[in-house]
């Protein structure tokens, strides 16, 4: 099957970081026509019916969480959110090196939708080379007064700000991204209020994922029938897929949302020779695994749900049977117990305490009862806290832990016979 | 770096931070960028850096402290010219992360959180950095180096040791001690141990690999009905009537 080629056009091929290069491909000429043509309330309209929903990782249908912003409280805010930390996923960064103008035109286009006049991009402070290339671009852009004051003549003004994080997944939170944002600690907030209410500065703030903005570009272009038309009957258009692990190509693909795990997995160069499947992690390090009966249900939003995991940011890591379990497990509860903001007792104290009892597992160390409460700890800390992030031990841990219980209790076993 | 030349290097930025500051709405939002800038001149964030920025962004050296600490690419002591960060997330792991942390270990002679005696390298494990596809992958000085191989690995350590690589040093105006975490696992190793923790990797963890008294009582803790009342997931608080009902019906149930 063909790969299809949208926000992934050019790259690898054309030098898309030249602002030159970018407008001889079209670029900038939605923006152009956006602002002189149409009013924020049609590119509202487009987004809405277009049927794009956020690539971030909740999934939320964009045109609908614009709509949220209050009329009567001004200024807003829009917030483009590129801290890309979650386990697995590379489009954003991707995306934002090789194709900056394109993120750059989305949130224009996504600025002007909210018909707000000051927008922030927020980059992962490990992404230094990707801020260098973004704030380069975004000063040809700035020299080209495609935004500013009196924008193509117009009375709309925007001013763009580029933010780097400094290391924080959490960060990546809608809440704690403004809270950093704010120059705070990245703490998330207790919800609601929710962003479009009361965001930045207390003021309503829109915030969404790199992806999800440049899509408004091809959107704008070719029309949001174009883009409902593909897909499944809640999950349209097109999607970037992060796909890793053991697949002989990992990289980027741009699938039709729809697409069967198993053409995925083709796409990625199929799995080393002589290997078999044990399971796929379709959203990244947040989401439970699916498995080799799933290879054939189609990649969509609420297939996802429906196998019991969810579609995420779209980081989709293949496991063959190389795999030790135990570890993948270990590792990912760690990576939560790491990243954890500490605020909420469940997450802080049940993810360090999760971490330490599959290292001893990891080591052939395990307690009799530790599998039982494994599973019954993880299942009680979820649903208590202020962010996903708490949320998001369990499904991984739980779908291996169920999948493969020999893997788990075999590292007691031996222990206690030693 | 001697007061006289902190305050010089303050002079020489100041403009750049009028600048900065005068892109925001609120001052404060200009903290990070800052700590960036400092920590580009200094090689890491400075009292001096955190009691300057506190001043200027009207806020107190300790908030601006709090908010530093909160985030791991910034840092509070000095560290090696070499900031070595080699990612252990799990698309790595699963390609031999494993094997090639323990190549670097085996090689710098330090651990995750140290710098080496000589001031050149600092060592980290880091989360996934997003280059799963070109697994498995670090960061040198912030610089993405992928497809790592104890090959590829030596020549790097080589070069560096030559001043023959690519990639340029970070500022050091100090020297760097064994480590720039905040608690020094190694110093803690060094015989500050209760006699009853020997056998345990680090005081902060009261049962070590071995003991279950931290999830026994975390277990007991969650399975006692009182705290099961008021679940607000980010989904379910969709409605925020609708979650204040559940919680006060639950609450009522529990007898609240
Ligand atoms: C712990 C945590 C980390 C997150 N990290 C990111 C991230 O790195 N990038 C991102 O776009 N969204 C991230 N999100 C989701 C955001 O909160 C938010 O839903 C998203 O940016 C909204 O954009 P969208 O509607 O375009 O998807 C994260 C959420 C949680 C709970
Ligand atoms: S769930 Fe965890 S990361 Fe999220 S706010 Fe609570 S403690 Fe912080
Ligand atoms: S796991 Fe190493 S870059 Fe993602």
């Amino acid at each position: 099957m063909p790969v299809t080629k949208i926000l992934t056009a050019g790259i690898g091929e054309a030098n898309l970081r030249d602002i030159g290069v970018y407008r001889e491909r079209g670029g900038y000429t939605q923006w152009e026509r956006a602002v002189r043509e149409l009013r924020p309330s049609d590119v509202l309209d487009l987004a809405e019916k277009s049927g794009l929903r956020g690539r971030g990782g909740a999934g939320f249908p964009t045109g609908k969480k614009w709509s949220f912003l209050p009329s009567d409280k001004h200024p807003r805010y829009l917030v483009c959110n590129c801290d890309e930390a979650e386990p697995g996923t590379f489009k954003d960064h991707m995306l934002l090196e090789e194709a900056p103008h394109l993120v750059l035109e989305g949130m224009l286009l996504g600025a002007y939708g909210i018909a707000c006049h000051h927008a922030f991009i927020y980059i992962r402070g490990e992404f230094k080379r990707g801020y260098e290339i973004f704030s380069a671009a975004l000063e040809e852009a700035r020299r080209a007064g495609l935004f500013g004051r009196n924008i193509f003549g117009t009375d709309y003004d925007l001013e763009i700000t580029v933010q780097r994080g400094a290391g924080a997944y959490i960060c990546g939170e809608e809440t704690g991204l403004i809270n950093s944002l704010e120059g705070k600690r990245g703490e998330p907030r207790l919800k609601p209020p929710f962003p479009a209410v009361e965001g930045l500065y207390g003021m309503p703030t829109v915030v969404n994922n790199v992806e999800t903005l440049a899509y408004l570009v091809p959107i704008l272009e070719r029309g949001a029938e174009w883009f409902s038309s593909v897909g499944t009957e809640r999950s349209k258009g097109y999607k970037v897929v992060s796909v890793s692990g053991h697949v002989r190509d990992p990289g980027n693909y741009e699938v039709p949302l729809g697409t069967s795990v198993r053409e995925i997995i083709e796409l990625a160069g199929g799995l080393r020779p002589g290997r078999t499947l044990r399971a796929v992690q379709p959203g990244g390090g947040s989401s439970a695994c699916i498995f080799e009966e799933h290879l054939d249900w189609p990649y969509d939003y609420e297939s996802m749900t429906k196998a019991g995991s969810m579609l995420g940011s779209g980081a989709f890591v293949v496991f063959d049977d190389t795999t030790d379990f135990v570890n993948a497990a270990y590792n990912l509860v760690r990576f939560f117990a790491h990243e954890s903001c500490g605020q909420c007792t469940p997450c802080r104290e049940g993810g360090s305490w999760m971490e330490r009892v599959l290292e001893r597992l990891v080591h052939h160390r395990g307690i009799p009862g530790d599998y039982e409460m494994l599973l019954r700890v993880s299942g009680s800390i979820t649903g208590l806290n202020l962010c996903a992030l708490g949320d998001s031990i369990e499904p991984f841990l739980k779908s291996v832990m169920v999948r493969f219980p020999d893997a788990f209790r075999s590292r007691i076993a031996e222990a206690v016979a030693r | 770096m001697s007061d006289k030349d902190f305050a010089a290097l303050l002079e020489r930025l100041r403009p750049e931070f009028a600048e900065l500051i005068a892109q925001y709405e609120h001052k404060r939002s200009a903290l990070l960028p800052m700590m960036h800038a400092f920590q580009q001149h200094q090689g890491y964030v400075s009292l001096d850096a955190m009691s300057a920025a506190a001043e200027m962004l009207e806020m107190t050296p300790a908030e601006v402290e709090g908010v530093v600490s909160f985030y791991t690419l910034l840092y509070r002591r000095p560290v090696g010219k070499y900031m070595l960060q080699v990612c252990r997330g799990l698309a790595c792991t699963i390609n031999g992360a494993e094997d090639i942390m323990a190549y670097f270990r085996e090689k710098l002679g330090v651990g995750h959180l140290q710098t080496t005696p000589d001031g050149t390298f600092s060592y980290e494990e880091v989360e996934c950095l997003a280059a799963c596809d070109r697994a498995t992958c670090m960061q040198v000085n912030l610089e993405f180096i992928y497809d790592l191989t104890p090959q590829k690995i030596d020549e790097m350590l080589d070069a560096i040791r030559a001043g023959t690589y690519a990639v340029a040093p970070m500022a050091q105006t100090r020297e760097p001690g064994p480590t720039w975490a905040t608690v020094p696992d190694s110093e803690i190793a060094k015989g500050r141990k209760s006699p009853g923790a020997v056998a345990v990797e680090s005081p902060n963890n009261p049962g070590g690999l071995g003991d279950a008294s931290g999830t026994i009582m975390l277990d007991h803790l969650i399975t006692r009905d009182v705290y099961l009342f008021g679940r607000t997931t980010e989904r379910a608080v969709v409605d925020s009537r609708a979650v204040v009902e559940t919680i006060d019906e639950r609450a009522d149930r529990a007898g609240h």
